[in-house]
């Protein structure tokens, strides 16, 4: 039996050494935060360990053989309630007795899982880790929330009818032709004179003709006049830049052959 | 040896039942109505006393300390006489302990709905109750550990290792976090000021769950659900493996309540851990209860007690699943300050501990009165409409709770918040406030059944105050410790058992606090972060005067959606000198901490006379007396010296300067609403909680500007 119990100890001090030793293996740039941390961390480990082992090996009644941790695994098979006479431990409390089943392997599975899954977290965010776990958290958080604004803002998804303005970019005008050209050219004619829609190149309008009034027309379209909606195939900021491409190149020129003015003459 | 003749004492198991049954049914009453105040905030009458703030505090001290405090003294007064087979130690300390408690409960409920409350949650007792409660603690373990002392039993039953854990324990959190600097006879200030007032708060508020109402009962499960069972203990192995886990572990899992706050990480991180760790200790007894009922599962069928074990044992089984999920950092993030945490706390207190002392009452009230229990019928009744109760109180409130976190959080395509309006996220679960308190009026029904059943048993039989026994004294020789039976041993020395306990439950505590009071940087300054004026500090004491932190937080925590809602999120060196800290633990209105400089005075004028002029729907009480009465200003040179005293750097002498600082700035305030039309008096309580608003948080926006 003593020979059992030295070697437990053994394998003990073996273990605490094992989990301890990362802890210190850090440099010495650490401030008094980090040290503290290390040696509560050290403290925690070495205490959880300590409560744990005295269980493990007092935990039962000297009537079997093995050592303390042989025991406490023990093979014994879960006892049926008619043979539990077996269990029947030699003492009752006002007439409460008690039995002494094993504990449930899954039981012992889970609690010891949880302390080491404990120990490496600890490990992982304050010995590997920086230790400043929600600082990090949130400097993330921010960093995909400011990278999401700026695609956004540049996919143009925060430009609205109340919100648009001309953009004279060269890229966004070219831009603003390619999908003229694709989309609207069919109506419009490809010099924005006009076919079936009305020409764009006069200073007439039907609903206006500040960008704000033409991002709306191209958005929501004009049922009553055949001009569809096209919100759901152009971006916010493909609007924009058709509008502006509008407003901006094909607004002001002369092109041959164009429709005669319909809307309200606007100077 | 000679068989010793004795009698057991019944007097104080019945007296301290008769006190359980009684102050259930004053908790409960008071807690139907707050739940209904929730969503009918005039149901106040418009008076101080019974609005939501102060009777909060009521409805939890009495459910806690008032009921189920001697629900456990009931149960251990006639428990621990027979499994030590000894009389309970000293009469004339039952007599104190029973007496001394119930005017504590009284002087409780006197000073809370007067609004006398040092607003730390479940230690809302001001510091001469505290006192008393300390003493009355200690009758109490010495009369515990006066009969183990004098017990026929060689070794200490299982039941008894969890009350001596529950004394030793309780009496260590409740003197550590009551530790408060007296200003006059019912108002004092906590040693501890911000992130360690917190922390200190939470190591006591969370083990006051674990030793109030856990371990108690565990011990309460071991004695009366085999009892009532006819069946042994499942397993003493796992007995003695979940105790001692179970009270080492539980003690470091108070941070798990400041997740994502200015407390350090790494203690955060610490408290999320143990509380992973505790799962298993927690079943232990659960399963131990559970598996202790093999074979009797028959009775359980018709027999009310059992099927309140059962009920109370499985509660308990799931809240403390739920608790070390709660504890993850990213399921936290979610829930705290939300429904879910009442909904995770009631599967606990009406479960498990409302359950348990309904069938401990259903069982040993017959057993005092030589009888049977009155009705099986009606206990029946009770359990089902109480098991209804449950459901409907907990269900609404994890969909309110989840609801809610969304809701928070929700961002919309372009980045903006989606319910930028606190207020809609509350009209949005007004109906699950509704439904939670149709459940507890259930609750409640069942319980007045429970009155009348065993009203009607008393009554049919007669009570036996003294209840011959007679045991053999066991044989004190020492023997000699062996190995594998240590245990054993241990549970032999009652002193020895104490000890060990205390060396158990003392490591957590003292790794947690001593470094966050200790290690500066821990608690970085902020240089802007300068102490309240008089006139703020004055309005400091109205906001814990009526409880706003009941509803109201003070922590932006650091998410992105919190930091737009509210502002910057909250910073360990903005709380320094917040004695005592006021992050509350829940948001039934928004947080409050950036809440300074939002609106004008005339705002909070208004809003405080009456919420729903300035946010029409808001379930706010009223608080018209805040516009009537009398500041209290003879009492600040007091405060002021006593702030200085725990090291807020008031200069000397600030004292006789400060009621004429206090009058400047309330004049201040009181003209600038009266320019905007508004007859307002700088003497009035108002003036000074909107100086205090208005600071809120404003000093890092200082610093800032000084940069």
């Amino acid at each position: 039996m003593r020979k059992n119990k030295l070697f437990n100890w053994i394998i003990m001090g073996i273990f605490l050494l094992l989990a301890s030793s990362p802890l210190y293996a850090e440099d010495g740039s650490h401030d008094t935060l980090s040290t503290v941390i290390q040696v509560m961390i050290a403290i925690t480990v070495f205490f959880v360990i300590i409560v744990l082992w005295l269980v493990m090996v007092y935990s039962e009644k000297n009537d079997t053989e093995g050592s303390g941790l042989k025991k406490f695994f023990g093979s014994k098979k879960p006892v049926s309630v008619e043979e539990e006479e077996k269990l029947l431990l030699d003492h009752e409390y006002d007439g409460i007795r008690e039995l002494n089943n094993r504990i449930p392997p899954w039981f012992n599975a889970i609690l010891y899982g949880t302390v080491v899954w404990a120990a490496a977290y600890m490990i992982y965010y304050h010995v590997i880790g920086s230790g400043n776990v929600q600082e990090e958290e949130y400097a993330e958080e921010m960093r995909v929330a400011a990278m999401q604004h700026e695609a956004l803002a540049s996919s143009g998804a925060l430009i609205d009818e109340n919100t648009v303005t001309i953009t004279n970019d060269v890229a966004d005008l070219n831009k603003g032709k390619e999908i003229f050209d694709k989309n609207c050219a069919a109506c419009h004619g490809v010099d924005g004179g006009g076919i079936v829609g009305p020409n764009l190149t006069d200073n007439y309008w039907i609903h206006g003709n500040d960008i704000k009034d033409l991002f709306k027309v191209v958005k929501y379209g004009v049922a009553a006049k055949g001009m569809p909606t096209w919100e759901k195939q152009l971006t916010p900021k493909d609007i924009q830049d058709v509008t502006s491409y509008i407003l901006v190149k094909l607004h002001g020129t002369k092109p041959a052959n164009g429709k005669a003015p319909e809307g309200d003459l606007y100077e | 040896m000679n068989v010793e003749k004795f009698s057991y004492d019944n007097q104080y198991p019945k007296l301290f039942a008769l006190a359980t049954i009684f102050w259930g049914v004053v908790a409960l009453l008071v807690g139907v109505t707050i739940a209904i105040q929730l969503y009918v905030p005039a149901l106040n009458l418009g008076i101080p006393y019974t609005t939501f703030g102060r009777l909060r505090p009521l409805h939890t001290n009495a459910a806690i300390f008032a009921f189920v405090g001697n629900a456990i003294f009931a149960g251990v007064y006639y428990s621990l006489q027979r499994i030590t087979k000894a009389r309970m130690f000293s009469d004339v300390l039952s007599k104190i302990h029973f007496w001394g408690w119930q005017l504590i409960i009284v002087a409780a409920a006197v000073t809370l709905v007067s609004g006398i409350t040092t607003s730390k949650e479940y230690a809302e007792l001001e510091w001469p109750i505290d006192i008393a409660i300390a003493v009355v603690w200690v009758v109490f373990g010495i009369n515990m550990i006066g009969t183990l002392m004098k017990r026929r039993e060689k070794h200490i039953y299982v039941a008894a290792w969890f009350y001596i854990a529950t004394f030793v324990t309780v009496a260590v959190l409740h003197i550590g976090n009551s530790i408060e600097l007296p200003v006059s006879f019912l108002k004092s200030y906590s040693v501890y000021a911000g992130v360690q007032d917190a922390l200190v708060q939470w190591w006591y508020g969370h083990n006051a769950v674990a030793f109030f109402l856990t371990t108690p009962f565990l011990g309460l499960m071991y004695y009366y659900l085999p009892k009532a069972a006819n069946r042994p203990v499942f397993s003493y192995k796992l007995s003695i493996l979940h105790f001692w886990t179970l009270i080492f572990i539980y003690i470091w899992a108070g941070p798990h309540h400041l997740l994502y706050s200015a407390l350090p990480n790494w203690a955060q991180s610490l408290g999320t851990v143990f509380s992973i760790m505790l799962w298993m200790p927690s079943w232990g007894g659960m399963l131990n209860g559970l598996l202790t009922l093999r074979g009797a599962w028959d009775k359980v069928r018709d027999d009310p007690v059992l099927k309140f074990f059962v009920i109370g044992v499985t509660a308990y089984g799931m809240s403390t699943f739920e608790g070390p999920m709660l504890s993850l950092k990213n399921v936290n993030a979610l829930a705290h300050f939300t429904d879910w945490v009442p909904a995770h706390v009631h599967v606990g207190t009406l479960g498990w501990n409302g359950f348990m002392t309904f069938g401990m009452l259903y069982w040993m009230i017959p057993k005092l009165w030589r009888t049977k229990l009155y009705s099986k019928k009606l206990a029946t009744v009770h359990f089902w409409i109480g098991t209804l109760g449950i459901v409907a109180w907990v269900i609404p409130m994890w969909w309110s709770g989840i609801t809610q976190a969304l809701m928070w959080k929700e961002f919309t395509e372009i980045g903006l918040l989606k319910y930028p309006n606190f207020l809609e996220t509350v009209l949005q679960i007004v109906p699950m406030y509704i439904i939670r308190s149709i459940g507890g009026t259930l609750y409640f029904t069942g319980l007045l059944i429970l009155v009348y059943n065993l009203f009607k048993t008393i009554k049919q039989g007669s009570f036996v105050p003294e209840e011959e026994a007679e045991a053999v004294p066991f044989d004190r020789t020492p023997e000699p410790v062996k190995y594998g039976m240590i245990h054993r041993y241990i549970e032999s020395k009652a002193l020895l058992f104490t000890a060990l306990v205390f060396l158990a439950i003392i490591v957590g505590g003292l790794v947690e606090i001593i470094p966050t009071y200790l290690v500066k940087s821990n608690i970085p300054t902020i240089a802007s972060v300068k102490p309240y004026t008089p006139l703020e500090l004055q309005g400091r004491d109205i906001y814990i005067r009526e409880a706003c932190n009941s509803c109201h937080s003070q922590l932006v925590r650091p998410f992105r959606s919190e930091v737009e809602r509210y502002g910057e999120y909250s910073k360990a060196g903005e709380y320094v000198y917040d004695h005592p800290f006021l992050w509350g633990s829940k948001r039934t209105g928004p947080d409050l901490h950036r809440v300074g400089k939002k609106y004008s005075n005339m705002w909070h004028y208004l809003h405080m006379q009456d919420p729903r002029q300035m946010s029409p729907g808001s379930i706010m009480p009223r608080y018209p007396w805040l516009l009537e009465w009398d500041m209290d200003k003879e009492s600040i040179p007091a405060k002021i010296s006593a702030m200085r005293t725990l090291g807020v750097p008031y200069p000397e002498g600030y004292e006789d300067q400060a009621i004429a600082d206090l009058e400047k700035q309330a004049n201040e305030i009181a003209n600038d609403l009266i320019q905007n039309g508004i007859d307002a008096d700088p003497n009035k309580d108002i003036i000074a909680l909107i100086a205090y608003l208005q600071r809120l948080g404003t000093d890092i926006k200082n610093e800032v500007a000084e940069k």
